[in-house]
């Protein structure tokens, strides 16, 4: 009989062991021989400053599996391979993850995905349920590892100069709002603010950032949020001159079309700056949001061309990722954009 | 000099965020159908309030009030997004097709107002195959 194609995607989790005893447990139950993939996708190209850290993480996980695979197998036929997924193409979404993995399926037969249940790829939180969606519409079969994980809130607690950066930054972010509400140079003030960001801190630090925070990237990304503002504006003033004119033409030359995009920026923060940026100009309307596919509805066509050629997902990207990834073609060069018939809303 | 250029600064934003609120109170009524209308809906709160609050700065002058509408202002600008997001979904999710440019061509122009009505309240069984269609 022919043996177990597994792939197993990794990520530096608490259950990731019990992940890889399972695949094995799982795999040998029907067969005799097995042939496990380890896999690690990397959220980023290594082209990145931090890159060849996040390779050699990888590679270290990947070795640390194979240690714990010969130990589970003992002396049953299971082979192992193991490679990087990812290092040269920016994986952002599930759907990204899932692609990945169908093409590594693909090409070496895999017939079954392992997944661990906590599997938490990069920096991003968990997307198990999106992946397994994705996989799904890929037509890629799957497992749900079967492990016993840790009561939550221990994951929640980072570690510790992340923790203290956590609180450092919320405390100074609600000092410094209840300031502007208030007066700063009222001592009353200042006490009663220190109290209150103190409680606002200790009490809402962990489930205020999705993504952690980094001492020197993020007050930058702050400051190139400073910058993304005004051009904003000026694509919204922009647009409402466009589309004041198109409503006040008796003639008026709308001509509505439903599209979809692919977008290339990350879940959360990014994805959502972004979809509300092509809300706020008007011309565009972000209907539906399926994590990096949005479906927007255009109003006339020089808001689609412009929809089309990405200017706003390239200012997002460079608020959240900076000028180096700023730089990709545009949704209409990628094959990314199309126009949709209203009916596949 | 500078007293009489403020003056006329706070009428000129004024009279724009009047002129942008007015278009899109135009724009609600004349766009055809819901997606549409939740475009020039947008106008009001984004140029109509903006400069209307950028008048009202201007108008209060240096002091903590004027911090306030700045902050209005960026609240405005989170939420409005959102709103609008919040409408288009439902809408969508009831199964409510947008009127586009294919659909609009076929009886000659876009059908301004009158037919829009029906459209939004219309197709209330729509909605049972909206969700096996959105996985695919």
């Amino acid at each position: 009989m022919a043996g177990n194609r597994v792939l197993v995607p990794l990520s530096d989790t608490v259950t990731v062991r019990q992940t890889v005893s399972y695949a094995v447990r799982s795999g040998l139950e029907d067969a005799d021989s097995l042939e496990v993939h380890l896999v690690v996708a990397l959220p980023h190209d290594t082209e990145v400053p931090e890159g060849d850290e996040q390779r050699e993480e990888a590679n270290q996980l990947l070795a640390r599996a194979r240690r714990w695979l010969a130990e589970d197998a003992g002396d049953a036929d299971v082979t192992v391979e193991s490679a990087v997924l990812g290092d040269d193409e920016y994986l952002f979404g599930p759907r990204d993850y899932a692609d990945a993995f169908e093409e590594y399926a693909d090409e070496h037969g895999v017939d079954l995905v392992v997944i661990d249940p906590e599997y938490k790829p990069g920096v991003t939180s968990s997307i198990l349920q999106p992946l397994e969606r994705e996989l799904d519409a890929a037509g890629l079969s799957y497992d749900e590892a079967a492990v016993e994980r840790p009561a939550r809130h221990e994951r929640l607690v980072g570690e510790g100069t992340e923790r203290f950066d956590r609180y450092f930054a919320l405390f100074w972010i609600s000092f410094g709002f209840y300031l502007v509400l208030g007066d700063p140079t009222y001592w009353f003030d200042l006490v009663t603010g220190v109290a209150v960001a103190g409680i606002v801190s200790a009490s809402l630090a962990n489930v205020t950032f999705s993504f952690p925070l980094d001492r020197i990237e993020s007050p930058i990304r702050t400051v190139r949020f400073a910058f993304y503002v005004p051009y904003l504006i000026w694509e919204i003033v922009k647009a409402n001159v466009a589309i004041s004119v198109v409503i006040l033409r008796p003639s008026m030359p709308i001509a509505p079309t439903i599209t979809r995009v692919n977008t290339r920026v990350r879940s959360g923060l990014p994805l959502l700056a972004l979809a509300n940026s092509i809300t706020l100009t008007p011309g565009t309307l972000t209907v539906r949001a399926n994590d990096q596919r949005l479906i927007v509805h255009t109003l006339i066509p020089s808001a689609r061309e412009d929809l089309f050629d990405g200017s706003l997902e390239r200012a997002v990207r460079f608020v959240f990722n900076g000028r180096e990834s700023a730089r990709i073609p545009s949704p209409r060069e990628r094959g990314d954009a199309e126009i949709i018939g209203g009916d596949e809303l | 000099m500078i007293e009489a250029a403020r003056f006329w600064a706070i009428v000129v934003l004024v009279v724009a965020g009047l002129f942008f609120t007015f278009v899109s109170a135009v724009g609600v009524i004349r766009l055809p159908d819901i997606y549409a209308r939740a475009h020039t809906a947008s106008q009001t709160d984004t140029l109509g309030a903006g400069l209307a609050l950028a008048a009202v700065a201007l108008a209060l002058g240096w002091q903590q009030a004027s911090v306030y509408t700045v902050l209005l202002l960026f609240f405005v600008f989170i939420t409005n997004p959102t709103a609008a997001h919040a409408i288009a979904r439902s809408a969508a999710e009831t199964g409510i097709e947008p009127v586009t440019a294919d659909s609009a061509t076929d009886d000659g122009s876009p059908d301004s107002g009158t037919g829009a009505p029906d459209r939004n309240s219309s197709e209330p069984d729509a909605g049972s195959d909206v969700d096996g269609g959105e996985t695919a």
